[in-house]
């Protein structure tokens, strides 16, 4: 087949691919959601775009607009690289389904290559730099000047689009990773906010402003940039795919993996072992709980030595989501990775029910984790204890029940230990995600406002206990639901 | 323990699967199904586990309709594919979990297997290696060890001699003839491999377009003609 008939055979699958996905009929909402998020996101950028010069002219006696915004480029670069987490995937892991057919990895891989690192995302920044542009740089400097303008930028967005790859790359090897770009971006923002004055504004400034001015050497050293970047991704990612290919990864399994001092427990205690072991075996799931267990030290951390989440909000925010988060990301999909062996489970009397158990224990255990972290928050004052009781005891009491209920809907089966970026859950579990993370403060507000501070909390505590002394009870209606399901649920399990 | 079935049927869109109007495997026969390739050997298997809906008929195994109660668990092993195994365990977690949450030691497990010493020939256990990362041959027979485990009196197996090398396909046979003479097991067996599959089986039944059109009698060996016939095997 020649490269070209190749190429369209590639467009035409990718296209197949998402039509025929199980999902693709409940996630149509989802759909619908993106596009007006991304409608919503882009009318932002284009406000920006009209009134930033308006109100930089204004702001900046004696300096262009678009000098002052150039100054700031990079702040736009590390918000473009971070969102790309959330929404882009890697050659490698679109290049997968084709590794065992006999057509060339190498030309494959140039095609995701390119495809990835020339997407038409890369311009959605336009939406902002064009109107910026035609207002803030046309004027000064004419259409050349805007056309090189919006050039230097496209390819810097380019370039951060091949830094991303190779990031995300590296992070599918270790999750560490995400640490070098944190650390770099996090050094130059802490370069960048110093209080005296920004050392990098002006060298932002004129490497802009050089281009902007048709200076040769700003596009040669951007495009060096990213010729370097697309062949490290080009090794990178080969590579990667041909070790998939070898199957050269195994888990090490430990003679400590033993876990004997569940035993004691009985057939609970195999129950609870399964889950550690789900965890820590598949690559999925621990990254889930790395990503989970990361998000709360930060949000906690910033908490703890700044002032900025010092409101009521952020407060509440903050001791709800430390308790939520790792058993949100895990139960939120409850049974999709047990999907992977359900006949088993199935085909054994009540081991769901007992397996739904395991999972209440063991998440509640792991409440153990956010005391620890919100401790210092406590004894700081930031938190009070009567809101971190609060908090614990209703998430283990009000919240786990309610994220429990998608164990009655949730029907797709979720790979154990592939990567699932870009992959959003469907629409069910999304609103309950919502209603898990902002509800409760809801909740938390009416009581501490009808009953007081200390009652409030009570109340909330209350609310819990009758939760957790109940659980056997709400825990077996789940299950009976679960069963009058089964056979609706299997099928969409089986669909892998 | 015998199962019984009753007016069975189960389609997939237009195409028919399973289509049985009245079928009866008895106490502690070995029953063989043979059948081309989507003749629906194990949507069968699967609706006599309760593991897809019938779209009419019932399944009754000792007795109990199986889609009412969960009681014939107990009494049930099967495998009929790796949605049966739970792939992040090592073969010897695997066993210990089936064995301990239907309520069995770890001594009473590891007695149990030491009568598959024979067939896991030194491959399977205290390897340290999850099932995922096993040999095809070797995941299988961690699936029907799995399935033959608590000693069930009702066993399915979905095509137990695919992957198999054939010192293992002959263990395999043993295997299950042995088990129905002592513990008296109904016994259901699917297989592409006509010789194995008369080998073994009293009975064999063959399934074409989802209808069991033979009911072939094997207790002498008997049904290996017109099998190769049916199949046109030279």
């Amino acid at each position: 087949m020649d490269k070209y008939k190749l190429y369209k055979l590639i467009r035409t699958l990718d296209g197949l691919k998402e039509e025929r996905h199980p999902m693709f009929e409940k996630n149509r909402f989802m759909k619908l959601l993106a596009w007006f998020m991304i409608a919503y996101y882009g009318a932002i950028l284009l406000l920006l775009g009209a009134v930033l010069p308006l109100g930089m002219s204004g702001e900046y006696y004696g300096v262009a607009a678009f000098h002052v915004f150039d100054g700031a480029f990079l702040w736009v670069l590390f918000c473009d690289f971070w969102v790309r987490f959330v929404l882009q995937e890697t050659p490698a892991q679109q290049v997968r389904p084709f590794r065992l057919l006999p057509v060339s990895k190498k030309f494959l891989m140039h095609t995701y290559l390119c495809r990835s690192g020339f997407s038409p995302g890369n311009m959605f920044w336009g939406l902002m730099l064009v109107p910026f542009g035609m207002l803030a740089v046309r004027p000064l400097l004419g259409w050349g000047g805007l056309v090189l303008w919006l050039l230097i930028w496209w390819l810097m967005f380019v370039a951060n689009g091949f830094t991303y790859l190779f990031t995300r790359a590296m992070c599918m090897k270790n999750i560490l990773w995400f640490l070098v770009p944190a650390a770099i971006h996090g050094g130059l923002i802490a370069i960048m906010t110093l209080p005296d004055r920004n050392p990098l504004d002006m060298p932002c400034t004129r490497w802009m402003y050089e281009a902007a001015l048709g200076n040769p050497l700003p596009f040669l050293i951007v495009a060096g940039l990213i010729a370097l970047w697309y062949w490290a991704n080009y090794r990178l990612q080969i590579g990667m795919l041909n070790d998939e290919v070898a199957n050269v990864e195994e888990v090490k399994v430990k003679a400590s993996s033993q876990m004997s001092w569940l035993n004691r427990w009985g057939a609970m205690g195999e129950y609870m072992k399964m889950e550690i072991k789900l965890r820590t075996r598949n690559k999925q799931v621990r990254m889930q709980f790395l990503v989970g267990l990361g998000c709360m030290l930060l949000l906690s951390g910033i908490q703890y030595f700044t002032d900025i989440y010092d409101t009521w909000f952020m407060t509440s925010f903050i001791c709800l989501y430390d308790y939520i988060v790792l058993g949100m990301m895990t139960l939120i999909v409850i049974m999709c990775y047990e999907g992977n062996y359900i006949d088993c489970l199935m085909s054994r009397r009540e081991s769901i029910y007992e397996l739904l158990r395991a999972k209440y224990y063991f998440n509640s255990a792991l409440l153990i984790v956010p005391i620890l972290i919100i401790l210092p928050l406590m004894i700081s004052g930031k938190v009070s204890v009567w809101m971190n009781l609060g908090y614990l005891m209703l998430t283990a009491g009000v919240l786990y029940p309610l994220i429990f209920q998608m164990a009655v809907y949730n029907r797709s089966t979720l790979p154990l230990n592939q990567k699932l970026m870009g992959k959003q859950g469907n629409t069910t579990q999304q609103i309950v995600s919502l209603c898990v993370l902002f509800l409760p403060i809801g909740l938390e507000r009416l009581c501490t406002i009808v009953a007081g501070e200390v009652w409030g909390y009570v109340i909330l505590m209350v609310f819990g206990l009758i939760g957790i002394l109940t659980h056997k009870i709400w825990l077996r209606n789940i299950y009976k639901r679960m069963m009058v399901r089964k056979y609706i649920n299997m099928e969409g399990f089986h669909c892998k | 323990m015998d199962i019984k079935i009753y007016n069975l049927k189960k389609t997939f869109g237009p195409k028919v699967a399973v289509d049985i109007e009245e079928f009866c495997i008895n106490s502690g026969e070995i029953l063989g199904l043979v059948g081309n390739n989507g003749a629906g050997k194990s949507t069968l298997f699967r609706l006599i586990l309760d593991l897809v809906k019938a779209d009419t008929g019932k399944v009754l195994s000792g007795g109990i309709d199986v889609s009412t109660t969960e009681d014939w668990k107990d009494w049930t092993g099967a495998y009929v594919d790796d949605s049966f195994l739970i792939d992040y365990l090592t073969p010897d977690e695997y066993f210990q979990f089936i064995g301990k949450i239907s309520g069995r030691t770890e001594d009473e497990v590891n007695e149990h297997l030491s009568s598959f010493d024979h067939f896991m020939a030194g491959e399977v256990r205290g390897q340290d290696k999850l099932i995922r990362n096993l040999s095809a041959g070797n995941k299988q027979k961690v699936g029907i060890i799995g399935a033959m485990l608590l000693k069930p009196q009702v066993l399915i197996l979905d095509e137990p001699f695919n992957f198999l090398d054939p010192s293992s396909q002959s263990a395999m046979k043993r295997l299950l003839v042995d088990y129905n003479k002592t513990t008296g097991a109904t016994i259901m067996v699917s297989s592409h491999n006509l010789q194995h599959t008369v080998d073994i089986s009293s009975r064999i039944a063959l399934l074409e377009n989802g209808v069991i059109i033979r009911d072939i009698d094997n207790s002498e060996r008997q049904a290996a003609t017109e099998l190769e016939n049916y199949f046109d095997v030279q």
